[in-house]
């Protein structure tokens, strides 16, 4: 299994993220429907567009480059809440990636953690919100606890998966106190946040991504 | 119900509609590669710049005001979606004629945080630039939560007072605090009657049985008040207005500005008999409609309904309201 993160296996781990994100794309709107205006399944689809046009672009072969390039371009993809999020996200790690050749699975702690971080100084959301701080806070933390129990990287994106993809359930029955779906009130009980779901399936992209082209 | 609208491919729309509003107004506007709706001929220098950003899928705005006497760029996002924070960042620098830009944000969710976000890069680069936010939906929270209400069409009358501000070569934080005084004395409530349809999903918006109507309904179909069974022009206008002129304290002597703006499905005869019975209640309260306009301006596709907004005015507002401004769906001659 792969002991650090080089350039490669952040694209494959990019990569990885884009084409789950993409085939649920259908999914996502649906539950953006019952609790927003239906269209984040199209906003993910087109961030990932652009997610897969800036790696291909990105001829740096440099950590720092390649993640500051994806987050810049799902910034310019707008998109509603979508761009500003997601992008800052993938910006906020390659700040913490910058002067890196290769992430270790502590480096890779912390580069989710400063995405994290990044996200969390763009919106007032808390966990419990119904958004998706809820999955991307217990993806963060899981993943610094496994590599804390001395998990590789592989097995750390396990872990942050699961975790997103129960914190990303846990959802369903929240309350929405952030965008357009807080004017719901009651009505957002019983579906779970887009928001949360596609970040559920963005660290599941990262750990198969990983785990597609290693040996 | 299938949806039946005009369009071809939906993630085309937006390119789309931008392209055939650019060649109809070819002499006031043009369209750029990363959705910004620009003046065909930029504002003198030294003049402050305006420049405004949102959603799609509400045409005429916010683009349709772009031109002299209001708007100096409008970036256009996805229906529905904020546009990217560098398109925004490109508006700014692109709106600079040496005098400052002034950036209206109208309160969404999306909006904010793109608007944000460019700030901070704007700050990071040494732009000279103001922002001003719009919330003035009254069925969004109390008056003293100003984040919980969102922006309606108030930003229409915004963009025409700041707009006449700034080409009459007042500083920045002149043009600001003129903005920002219309902003704390304008007030909007929306109703709907039928939902739209989203063009891109094809999902209808929202939920409203045949003879209901919601009040405080927002302009992405976001839950209002509640439902209430339909009632005549008269009682609507009625209601509507005295939830207005309570949460903006209007008193006898004050003079208005009047806007009566269709969501999309309802007739400009029906917007005509709203206006009417406003005008004539106020009349009665000894309140002077100084300014007033009927017209679809902000739009939520097919959507049956209205915005009912009114706004507090100095004598220099009603002079800047009536100052000159040639934009595709705005002129003052």
């Amino acid at each position: 299994m792969a002991e650090t993160i080089g350039y490669d296996e952040m694209v494959r781990m990019l990569r990885g993220a884009a084409e789950k994100v993409t085939t649920q794309h259908e999914m996502l709107s649906k539950l953006d429907a019952a609790i927003g205006d239906g269209d984040h399944g199209t906003a993910m689809r087109r961030a990932m567009v652009c997610l897969v046009k800036a790696v291909a672009d990105n001829r740096s072969r440099d950590l720092a480059s390649v993640l500051n390039d994806v987050g810049w371009a799902i910034l310019s993809a707008g998109g509603g809440s979508t761009g500003p999020l997601f992008g800052t996200f993938f910006m906020g790690m390659g700040e913490a990636a910058a002067e890196r050749a290769t992430l270790d699975a502590a480096a890779l702690a912390e580069a989710f953690e400063a995405a994290l971080a990044a996200v969390r100084k763009q919106t007032k959301a808390e966990p419990g919100d119904k958004t998706m701080i809820d999955a991307l806070v217990p993806a963060v933390e899981g993943l610094r606890a496994a590599v804390e129990e001395g998990l590789d990287p592989a097995e750390a994106l396990e872990r942050a998966a699961d975790a997103a993809q129960q914190g990303a359930a846990s959802t369903k029955d929240m309350l929405a106190r952030f965008g357009k779906a807080k004017n719901l009130g009651r009505r957002t009980l019983g579906t779970p946040d887009p928001g949360a779901t596609s970040v559920s399936l963005i660290f599941r992209g990262f750990a198969d991504g990983l785990a597609a082209g290693g040996t | 119900m299938a949806m039946k609208k005009f369009i071809n491919d939906p993630d085309n729309l937006v390119s789309e509609l931008l392209e055939g509003y650019a060649l109809l107004h070819a002499g006031k506007i043009r369209v750029t590669g990363s959705g910004m709706v620009v003046r065909a001929k930029p504002k003198d220098e030294g003049k402050v710049g305006v420049v405004t950003l949102g959603g799609s899928g509400h045409e005429p705005a916010l683009s349709g005001f772009v031109g002299e006497g209001m708007l100096d760029i409008s970036v256009a996002g996805e229906i529905f979606a904020a546009p990217g924070a560098p398109a925004c960042l490109e508006a700014l620098k692109a709106a600079e004629r040496g005098a400052g830009v002034l950036f209206v944000v109208l309160n969404h969710p999306g909006d904010v945080l793109a608007a944000n976000l460019t700030m901070e890069m704007a700050e990071k680069e040494g732009l000279n630039v103001k922002q001003l936010l719009t919330h003035e939906d009254i069925a969004g929270g109390p008056r003293s939560e100003p984040e919980q209400r969102r922006g309606l069409v108030g930003c229409i009358p915004l963009y025409k007072l700041v707009g006449a501000a700034a080409e009459a070569g007042r500083s920045l934080d002149e043009v600001l605090a003129i903005g920002d005084a219309y902003e704390r004395n304008m007030a909007t409530l929306a109703v709907a009657v039928t939902s739209a349809t989203h063009p891109a999903t094809g999902e209808a918006m929202f939920e409203l049985a045949d003879d209901e109507m919601e009040i405080g309904m927002g302009q992405h179909g976001e839950a209002g008040t509640g439902c209430t069974k339909l009632k005549s022009a008269d009682e609507t206008a009625e209601t509507m207005l005295e939830m207005l002129l309570k949460d903006l304290n209007v008193q006898s002597g004050d003079q208005l500005l009047v806007m009566i703006n269709g969501s999309g499905a309802t007739t400009l005869m029906e917007l005509f008999i709203i206006f009417r019975r406003v005008h004539q209640v106020l009349t009665e309260k000894g309140v002077k409609v100084a300014c007033s306009r009927v017209a679809e301006d902000l739009t939520v596709q097919e959507m049956a309904g209205f915005q009912m907004h009114i706004g507090r005015l100095t004598d220099e507002m009603v002079d800047l309201w009536n100052a000159p401004c040639d934009t595709p769906f705005m002129t003052v001659r």
